[in-house]
């Protein structure tokens, strides 16, 4: 059983559930288990760079899954092998003392440093909707990321805006790649398995450089595939056996969720090989459909949730339909426009006769 | 009154015409299908593969009109003096004048039809906007179908931004096509019940019949 609870909280973090930790990363990274040695070299080496974890607009949430996964160890793993010298949720330092340790970190591993940002940029007037000890959001960013070595952004806020960031957007919110000159590894995902974070770190100590990425900076080895294609209930799909809604008997027999606005079909992410929490689990697999959170504009493009797609929005009118019945509207005004003017046609013809002819 | 026949459509076009109607017909039905299975197959084991199936066929179709939508481009640049761009695009006195007497005939103000070998501009612009919509229709169909190609992702993402979005305009489009089948076939058969000319025979002989000039 799972300790979910942390009932056995170790204080430091033990020889076989760091081995764990690196293993569980070589395998997301695609490793053969001979790598895992020198992953393991590589996190414990003395030169390993610091961490410097930036929290924006955000809700924490990519911070709470990493320390909550019911594995402890890949939240200690990050913890206390990989230095983590600034992080507003779990730090010792406060206030200004915490400010110090940033500012001397910053200065001291100029250029070595790993920049872990979560959360949006509110960019409008100014930047001023987010502010830590007295500076904006963009103003942080601006002054640590072109010092670090490397920048992770981690989970939907930091890597497209997330919620904050659909429509309207009141606060200007940006992802972090908008901002930030060079390249930006976006970790996506609301929250972001916690074995993608750990695999790019590790990658990036081991190799000495970042993960190969998709067009949108994604690492390849978490989003290189899209959840319906390796999804657990695929055969479902294929045979024609679907959910038509949730609680009827198909979705007792765990059919697939396609009906129901699953959006496992455009969403790429490794959630239904690697899974969460350590106890197999991800969205589909416990019947829910997959909301499609790694996505950019996901807020906007996957909802409604438990539609197949968007809706139509006619702008200035306000009516918002789906796009089936606009459709078939504007079919049948058309099959009427070509009544009208064929009867039209025939009227004048009975109307003049055929003289001309 | 005499006429005479006169070639018009070469082969590759009447073979892109009809290879593109019919996918369309095959993408339309499958498409709809694979946007909801209505049919639901509730039991295991029956060894059928319904949605596997439709989607086998919509990728075969895709490909006819893929291959449909290049000859036509291809026929844009390189085809007959009727064929070419220039003869379907208001750019010329010869054919905003077309133009003009097209949407006069076509709302009956006018009677007057003018004499012309190959379309009208009025079809020959609504033609160019159905084949960009095919353009559209394809890249979008590309990048659901390869998700892992590098040069797909980078061209749908940076037409329409993720999956969904392009899976939207991908059905929204279908909708163009299929009101464009409906004004399209009902204008053949209008033109034909109104001008001597051939229409509707011209897109399988390639012939057309005008009146001989004296």
């Amino acid at each position: 059983m799972a300790d979910t609870v942390n009932k056995t909280l170790i204080p430091r973090l033990d020889r076989r559930g760091f081995l764990k930790g690196c293993t569980m990363a070589a395998a997301a990274l695609g490793l053969s288990e001979t790598m895992v040695p020198k992953l393991v070299e590589a996190a414990t080496t003395a030169q390993r760079p610091p961490v410097v974890w930036l929290h924006f607009q955000e809700c924490t949430g990519c911070t709470e899954s990493l320390l909550r996964a019911s594995h402890p160890d890949l939240g200690r793993l990050l913890l206390d092998i990989i230095s983590l010298d600034y992080h507003e949720t779990v730090m010792a330092a406060a206030g200004h003392q915490a400010e110090q340790n940033l500012k001397d970190t910053i200065e001291k591993y100029n250029g070595k440093f790993l920049l872990v940002v979560e959360g949006a940029v509110p960019t409008k007037d100014n930047g001023i909707y987010c502010k830590i000890a007295g500076r904006t959001a963009m103003d942080i960013l601006a002054d640590v990321a072109p010092k670090a070595a490397a920048v992770i952004a981690i989970g939907t806020c930091a890597t497209f805006g997330g919620v904050q960031a659909a429509a309207p957007n009141p606060t200007g919110a940006v992802g972090v790649q908008t901002l930030v000159k060079g390249p930006v590894v976006n970790i996506s995902g609301c929250p972001p398995n916690p074995i993608s974070l750990l695999g790019t770190i590790l990658h990036y100590l081991t190799f000495k450089r970042l993960p190969a990425l998709d067009s949108l900076g994604r690492p390849l080895f978490a989003y290189g595939r899209r959840n319906h294609d390796h999804c657990e209930r695929r055969p479902h799909f294929d045979e024609g056996r679907f959910v038509e809604q949730f609680g009827d008997e198909a979705h007792r027999q765990a059919y697939c969720l396609y009906k129901v606005g699953c959006k496992g079909p455009e969403t790429f992410a490794s959630c239904p090989s690697v899974r969460f929490n350590d106890v197999g689990v991800w969205p589909v697999s416990v019947g829910h459909g997959c909301i499609g959170c790694t996505e950019p504009n996901f807020w906007d493009t996957m909802t409604p949730f438990y539609e197949r797609l968007p809706n139509v929005k006619i702008p200035g009118s306000g009516i918002v339909a789906d796009a089936d019945s606009v459709g078939k509207k504007v079919l049948g005004i058309t099959a009427a426009a070509v009544g009208i003017h064929a009867a039209v046609g025939i009227g004048k013809r009975l109307i003049k006769g055929k003289d001309e002819k | 009154m005499t006429y005479e026949k006169q070639k018009c459509w070469s082969i590759l076009l009447r073979l892109y015409h009809w290879s593109f109607a019919l996918s369309i017909v095959f993408l339309v039905a499958t498409g709809i299908y694979i946007n909801f299975p209505w049919s639901n197959t509730l039991q295991l084991g029956t060894g059928s593969f319904p949605v596997a199936w439709v989607r086998y066929v919509h990728f075969v179709a895709g490909y006819v009109f893929t291959a449909a939508v290049l000859a036509r481009i291809f026929l844009y640049i390189f085809g007959n003096a009727q064929e070419r761009i220039t003869d379907c695009l208001p750019i010329s006195g010869r054919n905003i004048r077309n133009l003009i007497k097209t949407l006069l005939q076509y709302s009956y103000i006018s009677d007057e039809h003018d004499e012309r070998l190959g379309h009208n501009v009025l079809a020959g612009c609504t033609y160019i906007i159905t084949i960009i919509a095919a353009v559209f229709q394809l890249v979008s169909g590309f990048f659901m179908l390869f998700p892992e190609a590098h040069i797909w992702q980078s061209w749908g993402v940076t037409l329409f931004g993720n999956q969904q979005e392009a899976r939207f305009i991908h059905h929204l489009l279908m909708w163009w096509f299929l009101i464009f089948a409906v004004i399209h076939i009902y204008l053949v058969i209008w033109n034909d019940v109104n001008g001597p000319e051939g229409l509707v025979s011209s897109i399988f002989t390639g012939d057309k019949f005008k009146h001989k000039k004296a």
